[in-house]
């Protein structure tokens, strides 16, 4: 047969399933233009040389991954929706005398075609857009813009590979489907008699453990570090229930409305519950992707522009004082050759609140009013409180008082919720409260710090200090620190601080580190910059499948109702009843994921504000703000969607 | 008692881009009376599809009227039109159209949940009819778990719960084997014995031969028409066989 009639049928068949291809085209385009700016992004040299653009880059390229792994599975899912849709044309093309072999020379064909077409197209607008994504991206960072426009040929080798893998499964996967198909098969498509779904009860059980699980673990989390270690536990289970619940839960539900003969047999809810039923079966596992996609572009969003919003927010978390100093276990005669220096660099620069005092640092567990100290290889679990201990004379001269302390009695102040006791017993030493602290003027009041602290102001720190070398294993963290606030320009900070570093390794042998906002900046704006971009960027990616994944269901659904409806109307369905019927279904059916998303946000506020923490995000009004303001935002995208979709439905149905 | 009127029904099909017309009915009289099983037989593109759109209230006619029980059901608004042909209308078609969403039993009450009918209404008509219809063990099923016939008599027993005036029926046989026909046929015959009004349309001679009166319909107009009489079913096929042919032939008049 002649080669130019696979080609020109080919070419027709792309063109005639035009309402189907042509989005699918658009997706291929866009997931191939993503993932070669995130890969061109990840090796751009002209991130290099700044501090923190190594965890910018390991961001970067973690995009890159989840662009890929999240493009082949999006692809191929939108591809054996469309090969489903096709089977029936194929089937006559059988039937008609194309052989199965030449048919799959057609898929060939039009596999090719609509391959190249995105690849050529995607990696143009790919280069095109990675010089605008870099620009965008340094903007976000606060970096200098280099100038220069490169293609990253690595990148492009990298994406054809990729994707030219990705259509390769894909051909394969829709031959594999035709080969095994008999001709009458393809004819009938998907026509075959739907059978009802059955109520899988242990499914539904399940889904209802998990979820609840994974919801009770995000309200009850504690601290920060258990977050951390709870975070993809929940997330797991949350997905496993949001599955369950989809697929089964929702089936069980109808199912029981429909044991209720009164409120069954009503007009409204007749045809509503049966058609839900038949629905929920076909679609449930694509409404519980849209819900865990949505979640996730949420999750993704919201938290990402909190981050980045908050950064100051974070640095002042970090930095109390804009310059801290901290040495560990200097001996006097050292912590005043510390001072002097200070003393004698600080003379021409202004400097404002500082603070210098000596503490000492232990780790215990906390039962009721008792804390047993840690042994160093348990210390980060999350039942970790950390004991600071202030000789009583700094503390005086810090807070401007003259309180008098007896041995055994103790000042005491928590960085998270009040301590509310009277005595406080070490190990087996007991102490008795004074006083507790409101507020101190070495530290903050910070109600999701990773750690909860305990400060305890003693006339002698010695007795604790003896406590903790009686049990054997425990450490200890002596430290002399000096905080205070500078004013000037970044740069004139950076080079105070480089100025003092300097004295401190000429004169002091113990480490001292010096660390200041100005100069973290940098390394906080690579990273939560880089996480702000790529949550953007993923959301992107994520709500474009979400669309596409509604738009695929809403023509779906519209085939399959086209019959449906014709049959209603015959029975005495008048044609409002019947739209006003379906209308309501599919408002349930598409919003049900978001409604779910939003549930599953609310539950796992309290964790994520928890894990955030450990990011020094603690502006919890902010997080929240973020939040409500992305699901409003994505509602209304989500919203727009569907009526749009709803448009292309109603016209096939009509 | 005239159940059915029908007057000069006329009914032209104007082409999309409004160029040719089509005249699917010229002027189409006939009129049936309380409790007649009328069969009318016409070839493909006689217009018998057209006719029954408009006797169902899903199309309407260029021009002349429809009487039901006297009133005009071309008038009827569009509103009202879906409880009018749920009230007194029940349809049996060729392809069965169950909803492949409900059970037998859901199929069969769905006019009745339409019209708002209480659930113990609804149980207390249904085991009379499914019974008659020899399809109470099926109940629960769903339509594509049982058999053609099946279906078929489901459709009937739904067309029959609303207790219409008149059953329109559409090439009831068309899609069954010779078994199922012979099998839905006699129930049709009994449940005209009962009284119940049916007018089938269809081009089986079989199904037509089971009528009290066959009407003939060519291009667009009623052409003849064929009484039983005192005549059994054989001679009756006999007879409407003979018909068909001169009609086919081109006989310009009969008898």
């Amino acid at each position: 047969m002649n080669k130019m009639l696979y080609l020109k049928l080919a070419i027709t068949n792309i063109k005639a399933n035009g309402k189907t291809y042509f989005p699918y085209v658009i997706t291929c385009i866009c997931t191939i233009m993503m993932f070669y700016i995130m890969h061109a992004l990840s090796v751009n040299k002209g991130l290099e040389g700044v501090s923190g653009s190594e965890s910018l880059k390991t961001i970067l390229y973690f995009g890159t991954i989840v662009i890929g792994i999240f493009s082949a599975i999006f692809l191929f899912y939108i591809n054996s929706f469309l090969i489903k849709r096709r089977k029936k044309e194929i089937g006559l093309y059988n039937i008609l005398g194309l052989g199965k072999k030449h048919i799959a020379i057609v898929l060939l064909y039009e596999n090719v075609f609509i391959s190249l077409f995105s690849l050529v197209i995607g990696l143009i607008g790919g280069v095109i857009l990675n010089k605008l994504m870099f620009l965008v991206l340094l903007k976000i960072l606060d970096f200098a813009v280099p100038f220069g426009f490169a293609v990253s040929i690595p990148s492009m080798k990298i994406t054809l590979i990729v994707f030219i893998g990705i259509f390769t499964v894909t051909l394969i996967s829709n031959l594999f489907q035709i080969h095994l198909a008999k001709p009458i098969e393809l004819l009938k498509g998907g026509e075959h008699g739907e059978k009802e779904p059955k109520t899988k009860w242990l499914m539904t059980i399940m889904g209802i453990i998990t979820l609840g699980t994974g919801y009770t673990m995000a309200l009850t989390v504690k601290s920060p570090l258990s977050a951390l270690n709870l975070f993809f536990v929940a997330v797991i289970l949350v997905m496993v229930g949001t599955y369950c619940l989809f697929t089964a839960g929702s089936i069980a539900i109808l199912k029981l409305l429909r044991k209720n003969k009164k409120f069954y047999y009503k007009t409204r809810n007749f045809t509503s519950v049966s058609g839900m039923l038949y629905r929920m079966k076909q679609n449930a596992a694509g409404l519980a992707n849209i819900c865990i996609l949505s979640t996730a572009v949420l999750v993704m969003i919201s938290t990402t522009v909190s981050l980045y919003i908050g950064m100051e927010d974070g640095l002042k978390a970090r930095f109390p004082r804009n310059v801290t100093i901290n040495a560990s276990g200097i001996s006097e005669n050292q912590t005043k050759k510390l001072n002097e220096i200070i003393e004698l660099e600080t003379k021409e620069t202004k400097i404002n609140n500082k603070v210098n005092y000596a503490s000492e640092g232990f780790i215990a567990s906390r039962v009721d009013d008792t804390f047993l100290l840690k042994k160093a290889k348990d210390a980060f679990s999350s039942d970790s409180y950390f004991l600071v201990t202030i000789p009583l004379s700094d503390y005086n001269r810090l807070e401007g008082k003259n309180v008098t302390l007896q041995d055994d009695e103790l000042l005491i102040f928590s960085t998270v919720k009040n301590y509310g006791k009277n005595i406080i017993t070490i190990q087996d030493k007991s102490f008795k409260v004074k006083e507790e602290l409101a507020s101190i003027v070495i530290m903050n009041k910070n109600a999701l710090d990773i750690v909860g602290t305990y400060i305890l102001v003693l006339k002698d720190v010695e007795a604790v200090r003896n406590i903790n070398a009686a049990v054997p294993g425990t450490i200890s963290v002596p430290l002399y620190r000096v905080d205070f606030d500078m004013e000037g320009t970044d740069k004139e900070i950076l080079s105070f601080t480089d100025k003092l570093n300097q004295d401190f390794s000429k004169e002091i042998l113990s480490p001292v580190s010096i660390g200041s906002a100005a100069g973290s900046k940098e390394s906080f704006f690579a990273v939560y910059g880089g996480l702000f971009f790529l949550g953007i960027f993923l959301g992107a990616l994520f709500l474009m499948a979400t669309v596409l994944i509604i738009y695929y269901k809403q023509i779906s659904e519209g085939y399959d109702d086209k019959e449906r409806f014709n049959i209603m109307q015959k029975v005495g369905m008048s044609k409002a009843e019947i739209k006003k019927s379906i209308n309501r279904q599919i408002l349930m059916v598409f919003f049900l994921p978001l409604v779910f998303a939003v549930i599953h946000i609310a539950f796992a506020f309290p964790m994520i504000a928890k894990l955030l923490a450990t990011l020094n995000l603690i502006n919890v009004p902010l997080l929240r703000m973020c939040t409500v303001v992305t699901i409003l935002v994505f509602a209304v995208i989500y919203a727009v969607v569907y009526f749009l979709t709803a448009r292309v439905y109603l016209k096939i149905v009509d | 008692m005239r159940l059915l009127e029908v007057n000069n029904l006329k009914k032209i099909y104007t082409t999309r881009f409004g160029g040719n017309q089509v005249q699917a009915l010229s002027s189409v009289s006939f009129s049936i009376e309380k409790g007649e099983y009328v069969a009318i037989m016409g070839e493909s593109g006689s217009g018998k599809t057209t006719l029954l759109n408009i006797l169902a209230a899903l199309d309407k006619p260029t021009s002349g009227e429809v009487l039901l029980n006297g009133k005009n059901i071309v008038f009827i608004k569009e509103s009202e039109i879906s409880a009018f042909r749920r009230d007194n209308l029940g349809f049996v078609f060729q392809d069965f159209n169950l909803l492949d969403t409900f059970s037998v039993r859901d199929n069969i009450f769905l006019p009745l949940v339409l019209s708002g009918k209480s659930y113990h209404e609804m149980e207390s008509r249904l085991n009379p009819i499914t019974e008659k219809l020899e399809i109470s063990d099926i109940l629960d099923k769903f339509p594509y778990e049982v058999s053609g016939g099946q279906k078929q008599r489901a459709a009937v027993a739904r067309a029959l719960i609303a207790k219409p005036q008149l059953i329109l029926a559409d090439e009831p046989t068309g899609a069954l084997d010779s078994k199922a026909t012979d099998h839905l046929l006699k129930l049709f015959s009994e449940i005209h014995k009962e009284g119940q009004t049916i007018l089938l349309v269809t081009h089986s001679t079989k199904a037509a031969s089971h009528a009290g009166r066959v009407l003939f319909i060519k291009d667009g107009e009623v052409f003849h028409q064929l009484y039983r009489g005192s005549m059994t079913n054989e001679e009756m096929f006999e007879k409407i066989s003979n018909t068909l042919t001169v009609l086919a032939t081109g006989g310009a008049h009969l008898e």
